[in-house]
C-alpha cells in the first residue's frame, strides 16, 4: 500500500517537474506592486556592526488580511526607517496605508513584526519588536490594535507589552489552552563575547536580554517566565522561535534558537502552565550559530519536524575563507568545562521520532549549507504533496572573513576600534560581501531535498532576511514576501502550475478566532499530511494565518481531520481539491490527547539494572587528531573489546569487556539470574593496552575456553609491548599467558575458524593501522593453530591487506569449503577462496567503502548467502560516487620525514581539500608560504594546492560507496545493493543475525553511530538502529524498542540466561545495556 | 604590484649600465632589514618563539660574513651548535663584505617568513639601487652572500623546526585542575609544545637552565600558590581602580608584546597585532646602536649576541612551560574568585610558568649590557608605531625588570613566574656570554665601515 502511494506521488511529481522547467516563481518589481518600502541602513561612526552585533539582522515582515476584505495585506518593519503597511488591492497591486493606519511606529530600532488577533475581536493586530536601551535606541515594543476601520491604535502599554528590551521576535500562541493568545517574547543578549561564560548564566534572569513568557489574563499580559520554567539569562542570543506541538499531547511546545555558544532551548509544555527544557534528551546535537527556524511535517508521518539555520557556506570561496567550527579541544572544553551542548556550524534538520527524540539529517538531506541564513520556511510551493523549503540569505559584510580577522583588520581598523571606537567606513568595506543568493529546495520522499535555486527562483544578490508566505493573489498557491536590506522587498509570486491544492481558512471561536494552534491532517492516497496553524515561523516574521496543502494532480482528498485548539476535532470527507474552504467548528468530538499513532509491536524492551551487568566503557583522553592532524577520522576509539563464552566451565555464557588505555578489562560471570563482576588477576593486570577485540574459545582443546584479546588504540607505536595481542590459556590454576606471534598493528578483528580442518581453531587477525601511518595498509595475518600453539600461516597472504575492520568465514561459492571475506576502510570487500586449506585471493566484490561490519544473511530468500555490509552512511561531509569518489592522498608532501593524509571531495566535478588552510598549513608549512592569505587559498582546487606532480606521486585511496547495503549473491557473483535512507543516517558499526521477533525466521539487527570525527564533521549520532527482515521490510530501531540514538554502538550479542535470550548492546564511552526480547 | 616591481628592476638595469660608484653599506641598512623582518612577522602572525628563530639565523649569517673581514671579530663557527665555517670567497675576488652580509641577512629572512612578496619588494628595491651604482661589485657580493645564505640554511634545516611542525598538538588535560587550559577569548591551542626539541645555539640542552618548580598548586587559602593567585587578582583590581593612566597599566601595555590579540564583537572578529618580546629587544638594540653611533659591523655584533641569547632563552623557557604546564591566573580567577574578571592584557596561548617575557628580557639585557655597558640610559620608542608612548630607562637591566613585573600588572603571570623567570634569563644570558668569544682579545674593533 505504502509503496503504491510513493510511486503515485513520484509520478505526480515527475509530471509537475516537466511543466515547471521555466521557474516556479515570478518576481514583480516595485513599479508593478507599488511596494517601495526599503529597509535602508544608515551606518554612522556611532552605529554600525562594531557597536551593535545585530546591525545587519534586518527588519520584519507579516502577511495577513487586516481589513477582512479577503486579500492578505503586508506589513514591513524597518530597523531605522518607518514601518509600512501595504493594503492588497488585488491583482498584486498594493497601496501604502501606513500613515493613515497609524502603524509607522516610534521606536529607534525595529526588529520582528508579527500579526495576531491579540484582543480576539476578529481583526488582526500588529506587534512590532524593538531593541531599546543600547546605542541610544529609544522606544518600546509596539502593539497596534486594529480598530476595524483601516486604522490602528498603539496600546502596548495597556496590554502590558510595551517592553523596552532587546527584542528580536514575538510569538502569539495559546500555551495554556485557555482560549486566548499568550506571548513568547524572544530577546537577544549583547553579552561580551570575550569569554564563553558558564552555561549556568541562563538561570539568572536579566530583564533586557532574557526571553519572556507572558500569559494573557483578560487582555493584560503577565510575565510568568519564572514560574513557567523559561530561561532568561544574559547569554541567550534568541534569534529563532518555532511553536509546535512537537510531542503531540495537545499543548504547543517551543524550540528557541540561540546564536553563539548558548544552547538552543527545547521547551516541552507540561500542560500545567509550566515547561520543561529537554534539549539534551531529545536532540543529539544542534546548530551553533542558530538563526531562524521552522517546524513542519516534512516526511508526511504526521509529526512536526524542525529546521534550525546556521551560516555554513556551500560555495568553496566563502567556505574556505570564513571562520569555521571550533577545534576539537576547544569544543571539548566548551562542553566539559563550560557546560554547553554539542553544537556545530551548519543547518540542522531534525526529524521527529515516535519516542520523542529527533534524528538529524541535514547533510544527507542536502540542506546543511545555505551560507549566512536568516529565515527558513517549509511549504508545499510546487504542491506535489511534499513540503519544500525556502531559505533567505545574505549579509552585507562577512565579519568572520579570515583575512579580515587576521590581516586586514590590524592595519586598518583595530587601533581605531580599540583606542577611539571610531570606525573608518573604508576599513569596514574591506570585509567581503556575503550577498549570497536565496535557496529554495524541492522536498521529496526519503528526506531528500533538491536544490532548485536558479530554477524556481533567480539567484540574486539581494540581502534577504525576514520572510513570510501567503496567497497574495488568491490563486491557491503560496507566494513569498522577503524584507531585504537597502532594497525594496522581494515578492515571489508562485505561478503554481497544474497541481491541485487546498487552502483552509479556519474560523475558531472566543478570543482565538483565527484558530491559532489548530492542526489539520489530510488523508490522501493512503498517506497523511499534517499542518499546524502557527503563523509565527521563519525569522522575525509571521505568515498568513491559513492552512495550505498540495496534492499533486489529485482531484479529491479522502478526508480532512481538523483538530481545534480546544481539543475537539471534526472530520470532513471526500473534499475536492483546488478550492479554498472556510471551516468552522461543527459536529466536533473530543480528540484523544497523548495519543500515539498505532505502533508496531516492539521487539525489544530495555531492562533496568541490566541483569547485574554494570559495565561502563570509558574512552581515554588520547586523541590521534593531535598527532596526525589531517586524518579524516580517529582510530583511537574503536573499543571496547567484547566477547561471550563460558569462562568458568559452568556451561553458562560469561562476558569479557576490554578497557581503554590504562583501564583494566572486566569479566562478568553468569550466575542463575544475574551477572557477577569477576577480576581474574592475570587478565586484570593487563590494563595498559587498549583492547579493541576479543574472542573466547577453546584453542588448546583442553575442554576449557581460552581468551584471545586484540589490542589497538592508535596511541602506542612502533614495537611497544602494549600493542601486542594476548592469548590467555585457561588452566585449572587460572589464566596463564600463552605465546602468540608478535603483532604490533592496531588489531581490529579476531575471527577464529578451523580453515585447514585439522580440528584446531585457527585465527584470522585483521589489523586496521600501524600507529601514526594512517592510510598505509598494514599487514593482517592468518594464525595456524597446532595443539594450542599459533604460528603465522603461509596459506594466506595478508601483506598490506588494507585498513581491515572485520572479516567473515563463509562459504561464498557454495563448494562446501568455508572461505574468508575481509572488509575495511578505503577498500572493497576482498574474497579469499579456501582451496584445501589455502586461501587464494578471489578478487574484490562490490565497491570500495569505509566498511565497518559484515554479516551473512539471505536477504532475498533464495537460499544462498548474501552479505550485509555496514558502511559510513551518507549523513556526513564525505561524499562519494563511482564518478567522483572520496579521495585520500597519502604522501610526505612537505618532505619533512613524516607523511600527511589529505582528504578531498568533489564539488561540481572539481576536487577540493576537505579542510581549510589553517589545518593544512599547520602540518605543511610550505602552504603558508604559498598562500600568505586566505583569499588566495579559498576556492583553489586540490591540484592547485598540492600540485599535480605531488598528487600523482602520492598514494591514492578512494571510496566510491558510502552507503550501507548488501552484496547480493547472484550465482557466485556479487552485486552491491544499497539500503534505504534509514540505514544511511550514520556509520553502521555492528550487525547481528538472529531471530529477534520470534517469527522463526532470522533478521539482521544493525546499530552504529560514530563520534570520532572533528567538530567540522559534527557528531554522527542519528542512527536509531534497524531490524532488517528483508530488503523492503526494515523496522527502525526506535520503533522496535531500541535506544541506540546518540550513542556509539560497538557490539551486539544474543546471550541466554535462565533459558531466555537477551540482547546485549555494548557502546564506546557509555554504559552497556541489556534488552529483553518481548516475544519471550 | 608585480608590474611595478618589474619596471623598477628594469629601471635599475638601465641606470646601472651608465656609471659605477662604490656601494657603501651602513648600519641603517641593517636596521632596515631587521625592521622589515619584524614588520612581515607581525603581519604573518609569528608566535614569539618562532620569531626568535627568524631573527637569529639571518643575523648569524651576516655576522659570519662580517667576521671574515673584520679582524676584531671572531666567527661563531665552532661556537654555535653544529655550525661549521662558512665558505670563503673565491681567491682574489674582491668582495664588499657588508653588502654580502646584508644580502645573506635579507635572503634568509625572506626564506623564513610567509609573505615572501613583501620581503621581495623590499629586497628588490635595494638590489636595484646597488646594481645601478656598481653592477660588478653588487653581483660579486650578492653571489657570495647567497652562497653563505645557502650554507646557513643547510645548517638551519637540521634544527628540528620542520620536524616539530608535524609533531603532536598539545593535549589539554581537563581533569587536572592545575593544568593549563586555553584562555578567552579565542581559546587558542597551546602554541609550540615541542619548542624544547629545537636545537639550541649555545646552551647544551633545553633543560640546562631548568628553573625551580613553581609553588605547588593549591587552592587552600593559606598556600603559597593561592596567595600568588590572589595577589594577581588584587593588584589587577588595584591598578584598574587607579585607571588607565596609572603607571602600572602603562607598564603592562608597553611590554604587552603579544603578536596576536584577538577581539570578538558578536560575529565580528579582528586582531590587534603587536611585535613579539624578541622584536622589542631587537628594537632596543637598534636604539642603542644608533645612540652609540655603531657602524655596520658593531651593530651586527650587537644583534647577533642579543638574538642568539633570546633564541636560547625561548627554548629554555618553553621547556619549562610545557614541563610545569601550569594553569593561567585568568582561568582560576574566573573559576574560583570572580567569573567576570578579565586581565589587563590578553592571556597568551601557552602555559604560565615561567614568564617568557621575563626570561627573554633577562637574557637580552645581559647581552646588551655586555655590548654597550651597564647604566646605559635610553629612550625606548619601539612601540610608538603601535600607539604606545616612549618610555625611558636607566639601563637594560632596569628595562628587563620592568618587562618582567609588567606581566603581573597585566594579570597574566604569578609572581614566581616573573621573578624566577628573569633570573633564569639572566643566568642563561651570562652563560651565553661566557661561551661565546665574539671579539678578538686585544684587537681594536674598528668603528664603522
Amino acid at each position: 500500500m505504502k509503496t503504491k502511494t510513493l510511486i503515485l506521488v513520484t509520478l505526480g511529481f515527475l509530471l509537475a517537474g516537466c511543466r515547471q522547467g521555466g521557474g516556479l516563481f515570478e518576481q514583480p518589481g516595485p513599479g508593478q506592486t507599488g511596494i517601495h518600502f526599503s529597509n535602508t541602513l544608515t551606518e554612522t561612526d556611532e552605529l554600525n556592526i562594531l557597536d551593535y552585533l545585530y546591525f545587519y539582522n534586518g527588519g520584519g515582515v507579516a502577511v495577513g488580511d487586516i481589513d477582512n476584505d479577503g486579500l492578505p495585506d503586508i506589513y514591513f518593519s524597518g530597523n531605522q526607517v518607518k514601518n509600512k503597511l501595504y493594503r492588497n488591492k488585488g491583482n498584486l497591486e498594493f497601496e501604502d496605508i501606513s500613515a493613515r493606519a497609524g502603524v509607522e511606529g516610534n521606536s529607534s530600532w525595529n526588529t520582528g513584526a508579527v500579526m495576531a488577533d491579540v484582543n480576539g475581536d476578529g481583526w488582526l493586530d500588529i506587534y512590532v519588536c524593538a531593541v531599546v536601551g543600547i546605542n541610544g535606541f529609544r522606544g518600546h515594543n509596539e502593539l497596534f490594535i486594529n480598530n476595524g476601520d483601516g486604522t490602528f491604535t498603539e496600546q502596548a502599554g495597556q496590554y502590558g507589552l510595551d517592553f523596552d528590551t532587546f527584542s528580536s521576535n514575538a510569538a502569539f500562541f495559546d500555551y495554556d489552552l485557555d482560549g486566548d493568545l499568550d506571548l513568547y517574547l524572544l530577546n537577544h543578549a549583547v553579552h561580551t563575547q570575550d569569554s564563553y561564560g558558564k552555561a549556568s548564566l541562563r538561570f539568572e534572569r536579566d530583564y533586557d536580554t532574557g526571553d519572556k513568557l507572558l500569559r494573557n489574563d483578560e487582555g493584560r499580559f503577565t510575565d510568568v517566565s519564572e514560574e513557567a520554567g523559561i530561561y532568561g539569562g544574559i547569554n541567550g542570543y534568541g534569534l529563532g522561535i518555532a511553536v509546535s506541538d512537537f510531542n503531540q499531547d495537545g499543548y504547543p511546545d517551543l524550540y528557541v534558537g540561540n546564536d553563539f555558544h548558548e544552547d538552543d532551548y527545547y521547551y516541552l509544555n507540561n500542560g500545567d502552565g509550566t515547561f520543561s527544557e529537554q534539549l539534551r534528551s531529545a536532540f543529539g546535537h544542534t546548530s551553533r550559530f542558530s538563526m531562524g527556524s521552522d517546524a513542519a511535517d516534512i516526511n508526511n508521518d504526521g509529526r512536526p519536524d524542525l529546521i534550525s539555520l546556521d551560516m555554513l557556506p556551500q560555495e568553496e570561496v566563502p567556505l574556505k575563507s570564513s571562520e569555521g567550527d571550533d577545534n576539537l579541544q576547544t569544543q571539548r572544553m566548551r562542553i566539559k568545562d563550560y557546560g554547553y551542548y554539542y553544537q556545530f556550524t551548519r543547518n540542522m534538520l531534525y526529524i521527529n521520532q515516535p519516542d520523542g527524540k529527533f534524528l538529524e539529517t541535514a547533510l544527507m538531506s542536502g540542506v546543511a549549507a545555505t551560507d549566512w541564513s536568516w529565515s527558513a520556511l517549509f511549504a508545499d510551493f510546487d504542491q506535489d504533496g511534499w513540503q519544500d523549503l525556502f531559505v533567505s540569505n545574505g549579509i552585507p559584510k562577512r565579519p568572520n572573513d579570515l583575512d579580515f580577522v587576521k590581516f586586514v583588520s590590524n592595519e586598518q581598523i583595530s587601533s581605531k576600534i580599540s583606542n577611539t571606537k571610531l570606525v573608518d567606513q573604508k576599513a569596514l568595506d574591506l570585509m567581503p560581501s556575503g550577498n549570497t543568493h536565496n535557496y529554495v529546495f524541492q522536498g521529496r520522499d526519503s528526506l531528500r531535498f533538491l536544490d532548485r535555486s536558479g530554477s524556481w527562483i533567480r539567484k540574486d544578490t539581494l540581502l534577504s532576511g525576514a520572510t513570510a508566505w501567503g496567497d497574495l493573489d488568491r490563486d491557491g498557491d503560496l507566494d513569498l514576501v522577503i524584507n531585504n536590506l537597502n532594497q525594496p522587498p522581494t515578492l515571489l509570486i508562485n505561478k503554481g502550475g497544474d497541481n491541485r491544492s487546498l487552502t483552509l481558512q479556519l474560523r475558531f471561536k472566543g478570543k482565538n478566532p483565527f484558530g491559532i494552534g489548530s492542526r489539520v491532517y489530510a488523508y490522501h492516497q493512503g498517506g497523511v499530511q499534517m499542518r499546524e496553524l502557527q503563523p509565527v515561523r521563519g525569522f522575525q516574521a509571521s505568515s498568513e494565518p491559513l492552512i495550505h496543502f498540495g496534492f499533486g494532480d489529485s482531484p479529491m482528498v479522502d478526508s480532512l481531520k481538523v483538530v481545534w485548539p480546544d481539543g475537539q476535532y471534526q472530520v470532513l470527507r471526500e473534499v475536492a481539491t483546488g478550492q479554498r474552504l472556510e471551516i468552522v467548528p461543527g459536529d466536533t468530538k473530543p480528540y484523544r490527547r497523548h495519543r500515539q499513532e498505532p505502533e508496531n509491536p516492539t521487539v525489544f524492551r530495555k531492562i533496568e539494572g541490566a541483569l547485574g551487568l554494570d559495565f561502563t566503557h570509558r574512552e581515554d583522553n588520547y586523541t590521534d587528531f593531535n598527532r596526525e592532524k589531517l586524518i579524516p577520522y580517529s582510530l583511537a576509539d574503536r573499543g571496547p573489546a567484547f566477547a561471550t563464552g563460558d569462562l568458568d566451565g559452568d556451561g553458562k555464557e560469561d562476558l569479557y569487556f576490554g578497557g581503554s588505555k590504562r583501564i583494566a578489562p572486566e569479566v562478568y560471570l553468569q550466575r542463575d539470574s544475574t551477572y557477577l563482576r569477576y577480576r581474574p588477576e592475570s587478565i586484570a593486570n593487563d590494563s595498559l593496552q587498549e583492547d579493541v577485540c576479543a574472542v573466547i574459545a577453546d584453542f588448546n582443546r583442553d575442554g576449557r575456553n581460552d581468551l584471545l584479546v586484540g589490542s589497538g588504540g592508535a596511541d602506542f607505536f612502533g614495537t611497544s609491548q602494549p600493542l601486542l595481542d594476548r592469548y590467555y590459556r585457561n588452566t585449572p590454576a587460572g589464566f596463564e599467558p600463552g605465546p602468540l606471534p608478535e603483532n604490533y598493528g592496531n588489531t581490529a578483528v579476531l575471527r577464529p575458524f578451523d580453515f585447514d580442518g585439522d580440528g584446531d581453531l585457527d585465527l584470522f587477525v585483521g589489523n586496521q593501522s600501524d600507529t601514526g601511518r594512517f592510510g598505509v595498509a598494514p599487514d593482517s595475518y592468518l594464525l595456524e593453530n597446532q595443539g594450542g600453539t599459533f604460528t603465522r600461516s603461509d596459506s594466506f597472504d595478508g601483506a598490506g591487506l588494507g585498513m581491515v575492520t572485520d572479516a567473515l568465514w563463509s562459504d561464498f561459492d557454495g563448494d562446501g569449503q568455508t572461505d574468508l571475506i575481509v572488509i575495511g576502510e578505503w577498500m572493497a570487500p576482498k574474497f579469499f577462496k579456501n582451496q584445501q586449506g589455502r586461501l587464494e585471493p578471489a578478487g574484490e566484490m562490490g565497491p570500495a567503502g569505509l566498511w565497518q561490519r559484515i554479516a551473512p544473511f539471505d536477504m532475498d530468500g533464495d537460499g544462498d548467502p548474501d552479505y550485509v555490509l555496514g558502511n559510513w552512511g551518507t549523513n556526513s561531509k564525505f561524499t562519494a560516487s563511482e564518478a567522483y569518489p572520496l579521495k585520500m592522498y597519502v604522501s610526505d608532501f612537505d618532505a619533512n620525514g613524516s607523511s600527511e593524509t589529505v582528504v578531498a571531495t568533489a564539488k561540481d566535478g572539481t576536487y577540493y581539500p576537505l579542510v581549510g588552510l589553517e589545518d593544512l598549513g599547520s602540518q605543511m608549512v610550505m602552504l603558508r608560504r604559498k598562500y600568505p592569505d586566505y583569499s588566495s587559498f579559498a576556492g583553489q582546487p586540490l591540484e592547485a594546492v598540492l600540485g599535480v606532480e605531488a598528487l600523482n606521486a602520492a598514494r591514492l585511496l578512494q571510496v566510491t560507496e558510502l552507503r550501507s547495503g548488501y552484496l547480493s549473491n547472484e550465482g557466485g557473483t556479487f552485486r552491491f545493493r544499497p539500503f534505504p535512507y534509514l540505514l544511511q543516517l550514520a556509520p553502521v558499526m555492528e550487525l547481528l543475525v538472529g531471530d529477534f521477533d520470534g517469527d522463526g525466521r532470522e533478521e539482521v539487527l544493525a546499530g552504529g553511530n560514530y563520534f570520532g570525527v572533528k567538530p567540522y564533521q559534527g557528531r554522527l549520532d542519528s542512527f536509531p538502529g534497524a531490524l532488517i527482515r528483508g530488503e523492503n521490510d526494515i523496522l527502525p530501531g526506535n520503533r522496535a524498542g531500541l535506544d541506540f540514538m546518540n550513542k556509539s554502538l560497538r557490539h551486539l550479542a544474543l546471550v541466554e540466561m535462565g533459558g531466555q535470550p537477551f540482547l546485549l548492546a555494548v557502546y564506546n564511552d557509555a554504559a552497556a545495556e541489556v534488552y529483553q526480547l518481548t516475544h519471550q | 604590484m608585480k608590474a611595478t616591481l618589474v619596471s623598477l628592476m628594469g629601471l635599475g638595469l638601465v641606470l646601472g649600465s651608465c656609471k659605477s660608484e662604490p656601494i657603501e653599506i651602513t648600519a641603517e641598512e641593517l636596521h632596515a632589514s631587521m625592521d622589515q623582518l619584524t614588520e612581515v612577522m607581525v603581519h604573518d602572525i609569528f608566535s614569539p618563539p618562532v620569531a626568535s628563530r627568524v631573527y637569529a639565523y639571518p643575523t648569524i649569517a651576516a655576522y659570519e660574513i662580517m667576521a671574515l673581514n673584520n679582524p676584531g671579530y671572531r666567527p661563531l663557527a665552532g661556537q654555535l651548535t653544529d655550525l661549521g665555517s662558512i665558505p670563503v670567497p673565491e681567491e682574489g675576488k674582491a668582495i664588499n663584505y657588508p653588502l654580502a652580509a646584508l644580502v645573506a641577512h635579507m635572503d634568509l629572512g625572506r626564506r623564513l617568513i610567509f609573505s615572501e612578496d613583501r620581503f621581495t619588494v623590499f629586497r628588490d628595491s635595494l638590489y636595484g639601487v646597488w646594481e645601478s651604482k656598481n653592477r660588478g661589485e653588487f653581483e660579486a657580493a650578492r653571489d657570495y652572500g647567497l652562497q653563505v645564505a645557502d650554507f646557513i640554511a643547510a645548517w638551519m634545516k637540521e634544527d628540528q623546526y620542520n620536524q616539530t611542525r608535524t609533531m603532536s598538538k598539545f593535549t589539554v588535560d581537563t581533569d587536572d585542575p592545575s593544568r593549563w587550559q586555553p584562555t578567552p577569548p579565542a581559546y587558542m591551542e597551546g602554541i609550540e609544545p615541542h619548542w624544547n626539541k629545537i636545537r639550541p645555539f649555545v646552551i647544551d640542552s633545553a633543560a640546562q637552565f631548568r628553573p625551580t618548580p613553581p609553588p605547588p598548586f593549591s587552592m587552600e587559602e593559606g598556600s603559597d600558590f593561592y596567595r600568588e593567585l590572589k595577589e594577581v587578582y588584587d593588584i589587577s583590581n588595584e591598578i584598574t581602580a587607579k585607571g588607565d593612566a596609572s603607571e602600572e597599566i602603562a607598564i603592562a601595555q608597553f611590554w604587552d608584546c603579544n603578536p596576536y590579540v584577538s577581539v570578538t564583537r558578536g560575529h565580528l572578529m579582528f586582531a590587534t597585532k603587536k611585535i613579539s618580546p624578541g622584536a622589542h629587544w631587537m628594537g632596543i638594540t637598534k636604539i642603542a646602536c644608533r645612540k652609540t653611533g655603531s657602524g655596520f659591523d658593531d651593530a651586527l655584533y650587537a644583534y647577533a649576541k642579543t638574538s642568539i641569547s633570546i633564541a636560547d632563552a625561548f627554548i629554555s623557557c618553553w621547556d619549562e612551560k610545557y614541563r610545569s604546564n601550569l594553569i593561567r591566573p585568568e582561568t582560576l580567577i574566573n573559576q574560583y574568585i570572580d567569573d567576570n574578571w578579565k586581565p589587563v592584557l590578553q592571556t597568551p596561548p601557552f602555559p604560565e610558568y615561567t614568564s617568557g617575557h621575563s626570561v627573554v628580557s633577562g637574557a637580552a639585557a645581559v647581552a646588551l649590557t655586555d655590548v654597550f655597558g651597564d647604566g646605559f640610559a635610553f629612550d625606548d620608542d619601539t612601540e610608538l608605531k603601535y600607539g604606545l608612548p616612549v618610555r625611558s630607562f636607566t639601563s637594560f637591566n632596569q628595562a628587563a625588570d620592568e618587562a618582567a613585573i609588567s606581566r603581573m600588572y597585566g594579570g597574566i603571570h604569578y609572581r614566581a613566574a616573573v621573578e624566577v623567570g628573569v633570573k633564569q634569563g639572566r643566568e642563561l644570558g651570562r652563560f651565553v656570554l661566557g661561551e661565546l668569544q665574539m671579539k678578538e682579545p686585544g684587537a681594536l674593533v674598528q668603528k664603522g665601515s
